[in-house]
């Protein structure tokens, strides 16, 4: 792969104040990800996986060091800046999928596009068209109670996908999902990539991680090794 | 037998001696609200007239300072009191041989009946009533005020009902991980039902007794002030046995009340929803 | 979408919401009474007074009108001095008196008075004409306790002797009509008959008297320096203008406008209370939506909107089942405060007005806004990440 780096990390450190001792949840990273990348980070709970995830996308900041997204550097940007930033250009799925129980499938997804005040003809029309991409079109007008995990995770993917991200960032979306379910969000992922999407996905699952093309492995807030894996036909 | 005439003396102002021309003056009696704001005290002189700046006053010593009666009628009227020989005060507006009312104390009961019978069958342009019939009459406004109390004790009752039906609910829905974990661990429906209504009512219970606490300091409080602004030893907000009886048994229903609807409501939820999975 | 996600919010707890709504309606309820109760008052009492354009009552000095039996001596000399006082359009004489209609039965008593027909402002002819000499108008209660009708005539008293067993000041009187007395209360057995009448009726004690004088002013006079004109002219009276007269009842009730400021008070903070811990619980339920919300970019003051929004929800609905159930509850309150004996027919104790009322919910509503906002903001700032993490953990 290659191309710019269209996320940089540059020797960034994260400490949790932690019972009055600092805990270094991220210690010294520096990392690049080019556009078009398909990205797994992968170590032990609590290697500072997760909160590196967050600093790629702008949720958290480090504590020194510095976060370039496609030339922006949101480790530097207020939370009013940041927010629009992930708004605008970063998707995020979740272990716990996280949608709203109040609204519909297509109203989750509608969500962040009506934040970035998105028309509502145009909303509606792209909600339709991201489920029928991950194959609930039929499921539109059910709550995330009605479906099943499998399916909430395909919302919560659409959703991430509703303001068209510059990346797409997934913290253990295969997590609370059984094998079968967990190999069509696999398969969605890689379909994704495949189409140029940029993908990061923090994993504990083997699969997942098999079908990146790059993997990451974390110890102690560190990177240990970074390999890249053969592109599968 | 007492006579009593009421009538509005214009003024009592102090002076410093006894007109030469007077050998003994009368005594008056004036109440302690009178006697504070004008600085009087027991032995002072002081001239009385039924009009105001009337040179023809009756000069008068004041010999007793009264306490006020906690008399709710009062309450509202600042008004001064002071208590003459009846004589003196039918001389000093010029009424002459004529009373307002007789006060007749008679041996009790068929006594008093009697009485009223013989003096209305004789009497002529009066009437006699029964001081039973007087205390109902005079005690109307304090009846309706009374009413209006309970009215608004009503009120007040449903708004705290359900503000702690409220209070209570959302209390044991707070439990909803609680209940699941006891649920998964096995624990019967039943006992887990027992559990959150013996919290609630721990709750309720001891909402209540604050809430009596709190009453009690309000009251003292209400009753400072108003004895203050009123100038009356009156105590205007009475705590019972009854009342705070009344007021925990409530909070106590509706505590155990409410805490046993959300917890009917939770133990049948299943464990797994309840964890939001 | 914010107003959309606030209202499937509330109906996603609807037992939760009905019961805050049903506690908010009542604060607003109670809220909204003690508001009419402590202006209610006040303006029925002023408007009661200002009927008929007579701003000023003069009484015998140091009294209140009616307060006591007290009366002005030369009252034709007082009504002249008083109706040359600039600014002053109209003088109203009356006396007061008790009479006794003597019958076959025993004999009723009544509240008299003795008034100049021309100018009088203390009845309103229901039927039949004013009372020319020895004439009464008659209020329906003292009809109905004497049994007679307007054209009938009745023996009239206003005093006795005991010594003589025998009713002074007695005459025969035609009743020329039905009244409503503006001053007295429905029950209240009543008779207006002329100043002249009454004053011969009363024998020496009345001759030339009267009880109080009610003074109409000009519009664009200062009832207050016509006042202060009428004590000077005449020294042995107290002139009373309506606004000293209402504030002088207002001291009397005040232990009602001050129950009304403590419960208003009380249901206010009951109100914002109840809008707090709804509000609180909830957004404390959706700790991790907020968060998710937060992450995927909806801004932090969008997330504050969409909370508040809910707590608005909950005090405008409440607000506005509080306005129903509160001119409800006004009116049975009324209803029993209305029960004080010889209360005036034209006094209410609960006045509903528009702006105060408003104003009153506004204030709920506003707290119930103020509610919202604390949980609402500290939610929104708490930090995506850690609460995230913590959700996972829970």
């Amino acid at each position: 792969m290659s191309g710019q780096p269209l996320l940089s990390v540059r020797d960034a450190h994260r400490d949790y104040p932690h019972s009055g001792e600092p805990v270094h949840a991220v210690r010294g990273v520096s990392l690049q990800v080019t556009e078009g990348e398909y990205v797994a980070i992968v170590g032990p709970s609590g290697c500072g996986k997760s909160t590196l995830l967050n600093l790629l996308g702008a949720i958290d900041r480090p504590t020194t060091g510095s976060v370039t997204i496609g030339g922006t550097a949101v480790s530097a940007l207020p939370d009013k800046a940041a927010t629009h930033f992930r708004l605008t250009n970063i998707g995020f799925v979740f272990q716990r999928f996280y949608l709203l129980p109040v609204l519909t499938a297509q109203e989750n997804i509608e969500l962040p596009m009506a934040e970035a005040k998105v028309a509502l003809a145009e909303r509606h029309e792209r909600a339709r068209e991201l489920l029928g991409y991950v194959g609930l079109a039929a499921r539109a007008d059910h709550r995330p109670a009605e479906l099943s995990g499998g399916e909430q995770q395909r919302v919560a993917i659409a959703r991430a996908l509703a303001n068209r991200p510059i990346v797409l960032l997934a913290d253990e979306p295969t997590g609370e999902l059984d094998a079968r379910t967990g190999g069509e969000v696999i398969a969605l992922f890689d379909r994704l990539n495949r189409e140029g999407m940029t993908i990061v996905v923090v994993t504990h699952d083997e699969k997942l991680a098999g079908a990146a093309r790059r993997v990451i492995h974390m110890l102690d807030g560190r990177i240990v090794r970074d390999e890249p894996l053969l592109r599968r036909a | 037998m007492t006579a009593a005439l009421t009538a509005r003396v214009a003024s009592a102002q102090r002076i410093d001696s006894i007109p030469p021309w007077k050998a003994e003056v009368r005594t008056i009696a004036v109440d302690e609200r009178l006697a504070a704001d004008a600085g009087l005290r027991v032995g002072d002189l002081v001239v009385l007239a039924a009009e105001p700046g009337n040179a023809s006053g009756d000069t008068v010593r004041i010999s007793a300072i009264l306490q006020r009666r906690a008399d709710p009628s009062e309450v509202a009227r600042s008004e001064y009191r002071i208590r003459t020989h009846l004589g003196q005060l039918q001389e000093l507006i010029g009424y002459g041989d004529r009373v307002d009312r007789y006060a007749i104390q008679t041996t009790g009961g068929v006594a008093a009946d009697s009485a009223l019978r013989r003096i209305n069958a004789l009497s002529f342009g009066f009437h006699a009533y029964p001081s039973r019939e007087i205390a109902v009459e005079t005690s109307k406004t304090f009846l309706v005020v009374s009413r209006f109390h309970r009215a608004i004790g009503m009120i007040t009752i449903v708004a705290s009902a359900t503000f702690l039906l409220c209070i209570m609910l959302l209390k044991v829905d707070e439990r909803r991980r609680d209940v699941a974990a006891m649920r998964l661990m096995g624990i019967s429906r039943a006992t887990v039902v027992r559990t959150v209504m013996l919290e609630s009512s721990f709750v309720a219970l001891l909402g209540s007794l604050f809430g009596v606490a709190l009453g009690f300091a309000v009251s003292a409080f209400v009753n400072a002030h108003y004895q203050a602004v009123y100038r009356t030893p009156l105590r205007f907000a009475i705590i019972t046995a009854g009342t705070v009886t009344y007021s925990v048994l409530l909070s106590l229903v509706l505590g155990i009340g409410a805490g046993a609807l959300a917890a009917r409501r939770l133990s049948r939820t299943p464990p797994l929803t309840l964890f939001g999975r | 979408m914010r107003f959309q996600l606030a209202a499937l919010s509330l109906r996603r707890h609807a037992s939760r919401t009905l019961l805050a709504v049903l506690g908010v309606a009542v604060s607003a309820a109670m809220l909204l009474d003690m508001v009419m109760l402590a202006t209610g008052m006040r303006q029925s009492f002023a408007s009661l007074l200002g009927r008929n354009g007579f701003t000023i009552r003069v009484s015998p000095r140091g009294t209140l009108p009616f307060d006591t039996e007290a009366t002005i001596a030369q009252a034709g000399d007082a009504t002249a001095a008083i109706a040359r006082i600039s600014g002053v359009t109209a003088v109203a004489p009356v006396l007061g008196t008790t009479i006794h209609v003597l019958g076959a039965r025993a004999p009723v008593t009544a509240f008299a008075l003795g008034v100049d027909p021309a100018v009088q402002g203390d009845y309103q002819l229901l039927s039949g004409r004013d009372p020319a000499a020895n004439e009464l108008v008659a209020s329906d209660a003292l009809l109905r306790a004497t049994g007679a009708r307007v054209g009938d005539t009745l023996d009239v008293a206003v005093g006795f002797d005991p010594q003589l067993r025998t009713y002074t000041g007695r005459r025969r009187v035609a009743i020329s009509g039905r009244a409503r007395f503006t001053y007295l209360s429905a029950d209240d057995r009543a008779a207006a008959l002329q100043l002249a009448t009454v004053q011969a009726m009363g024998g020496a004690d009345r001759a030339d008297r009267a009880s109080l004088f009610m003074v109409r002013t000009a519009p664009n006079v200062d009832p207050e320096a016509a006042r202060v004109a009428i004590e000077r002219a005449l020294p042995r009276v107290t002139a009373l203008s309506t606004a000293g007269a209402v504030a002088e009842a207002e001291r009397r009730l005040s232990y009602f406008r001050q129950l009304a400021f403590i419960l208003g008070a009380v249901s206010l903070i009951v109100g914002f209370l109840l809008v707090t811990t709804i509000v609180t619980v909830s957004v404390n339920e959706r700790i991790g939506e907020i968060a998710i919300m937060r992450a995927i970019g909806v801004s932090r003051i969008h997330v504050v909107q969409q909370i508040v929004i809910e707590g608005i929800g909950l005090s405008l609905t409440g607000a506005a089942a509080g306005l129903v159930l509160g001119v409800f509850t006004a009116q049975w309150l009324n209803s029993i405060l209305r029960g004080f004996p010889g209360l005036p027919d034209a006094i209410d104790f609960f006045l509903f007005q528009p702006n105060s009322a408003f104003r009153a919910l506004a204030l709920l509503v506003a707290s119930g806004v103020a509610a919202g906002i604390y949980p609402a903001w500290r939610a929104a700032s708490l930090p995506i990440s850690a609460t995230l993490r913590e959700e996972a953990v829970g």
